[in-house]
């Protein structure tokens, strides 16, 4: 909880000085909505745009809750974004995320019930680019980013380190984001280098050889249907670190611990520049699905965004 | 293939809407002159009634204001009208604009063409022609 409280304090703290409350000066729907590792972007992936609805010489800040369910597993997400100067962009996240079917792993120790928390501490800066306004040519806004992540596993951290995963990384992404504004159409690509499993949730690398960092691709496109409303849809590919560890204790063949591509169709809603409610449907593949008869996971995902 | 259905589904969707939108074009979505002449006095007014940014234009006289807004608009949506005004980078020069203030500007616009009923891939269309002015009209990084 640590993280979270001065992440929401300092969201606060930004909120009430004096150079806040001015108007920013961001179009709508253009700092993007929060990303499930605090990054402004899509929700799957991060963007290329600073997060808030600060623009050039103006600092702004945005607060984030997300709930994302599938059918095993649950996932709550706390994120805070300070943005400063339309330039660099300083975020916050805190992952819970509800292992339910840990009784599965009740013979290596594993307590019912536990919880994977995850920290993710990130910045992006801004090189070059207007995402929004320079309509007449192809140059999108391009960003560098890096999340460090941190997972506290409780008695699930003795399974990870077993698999050979690490329960801390770090993620570099360049990624490049552009506006056709005659189209109302939105499109980013990320390159994301990773090592990091389901996110890092089950931890960073894995035993036989994937403890390398990998490169990922993410996509998302975003259509805006009004000035408050955007549909999209965004895949994430992923390294997929412990399929092979996982083949070693369950079988070969078995994907005990494969891991997919994250995919989402979203719909995002900004009623004033203040506030933003993005609902999605997720299909996260398989996690973990030798705790779970195999089964892919998809579901539900609601965010709610407050943005000054 | 299972797993890219709904991405595929998306692609599609947006690139149908994309299609539709383009068939008008834009001088005739705007209602022509007397639709863009419509829009502009809409405009003119909301300009000086905004509390942030009115008073740039205390010193420019209305009806000229309007007149130049008209034949940019017309000429830059395909209309058969020629804008022979002041360059942009010319009128802005000594304003002091910042990014927020010309976003300020395209969300009165925005306000304006909702007001004249202007369908909303219309506006985007227009937007996407002045958006790039930017370059001459913000002086202030």
């Amino acid at each position: 909880m640590r993280l979270l409280t001065i992440a929401l304090a300092a969201t606060s703290l930004a909120l009430c000085s004096p150079w806040i409350l001015a108007d920013t000066g961001k179009l709508l729907l253009t700092g993007g909505v929060s990303s499930i590792d605090g990054a402004a972007g899509g929700g799957l992936t991060p963007w290329a745009l600073v997060g808030s609805n600060a623009t050039d010489r103006e600092i702004g800040a945005s607060a984030t809750l997300t709930r994302v369910h599938t059918q095993d597993y649950g996932l709550n997400v706390a994120g805070a974004v300070l943005g400063i100067h339309n330039r660099l962009e300083l975020s916050l996240a805190q992952q819970d995320f509800n292992a339910g079917p840990t009784s599965a792993l009740a013979a290596f120790g594993v307590t019912l019930g536990q919880h994977i928390k995850m920290d993710v501490v990130g910045s992006k800066v801004r090189l070059a680019g207007d995402a929004v306004l320079n309509s007449d040519t192809w140059m999108p806004q391009i960003a560098l980013g890096l999340e460090h992540k941190r997972v506290h596993a409780g008695s699930m951290e003795p399974v990870l380190t077993a698999l050979g995963a690490k329960t801390s990384g770090t993620d570099l992404y360049l990624n490049a984001t552009k506006l056709f504004l005659g189209q109302g159409l939105l499109v980013n690509g990320t390159l994301r280098a990773t090592k990091a499993n389901q996110n890092g949730l089950l931890g960073f690398g894995g035993a036989l050889g994937r403890d390398k960092y990998r490169l990922m691709p993410e996509l998302s496109v975003a259509y805006l249907l009004r000035k408050d409303i955007a549909i999209g849809a965004e895949v994430r590919f992923k390294p997929n670190n412990l399929e092979p560890v996982g083949n070693a204790v369950f079988g070969a063949n078995s994907a005990a611990l494969r891991e997919d591509n994250w995919q989402d169709l979203f719909i995002a809603w900004a009623p004033s520049k203040n506030f933003s409610l993005t609902l999605a449907y997720v299909d996260l593949g398989r996690i973990a699905p030798a705790l779970v008869s195999g089964r892919k996971q998809t579901g539900g995902y609601v965010s709610a965004q407050i943005a000054f | 293939m299972i797993f890219f259905k709904p991405w595929i589904a998306a692609v599609v969707l947006v690139l149908a809407n994309i299609a539709h939108a383009q068939t008008a074009p834009l001088y005739q979505s705007l209602g022509e002159k007397p639709g863009i002449a419509a829009l502009a006095n809409d405009f003119v007014g909301r300009l000086k009634a905004n509390p942030r940014i009115g008073k740039m234009f205390d010193n420019i006289k209305p009806a000229y204001l309007k007149e130049q807004f008209t034949d940019q608009f017309c000429e830059l949506s395909g209309g058969p009208c020629k804008y022979d005004g002041e360059t942009m980078k010319n009128s802005h020069a000594s304003l002091g604009i910042d990014k927020a203030q010309f976003n300020l500007v395209v969300e009165i616009l925005q306000g304006s063409m909702d007001a004249r009923g202007i369908p909303f891939t219309a506006q985007n269309q227009l937007l996407a022609k002045l958006a790039p002015m930017h370059r001459e009209i913000i002086t202030v990084e």
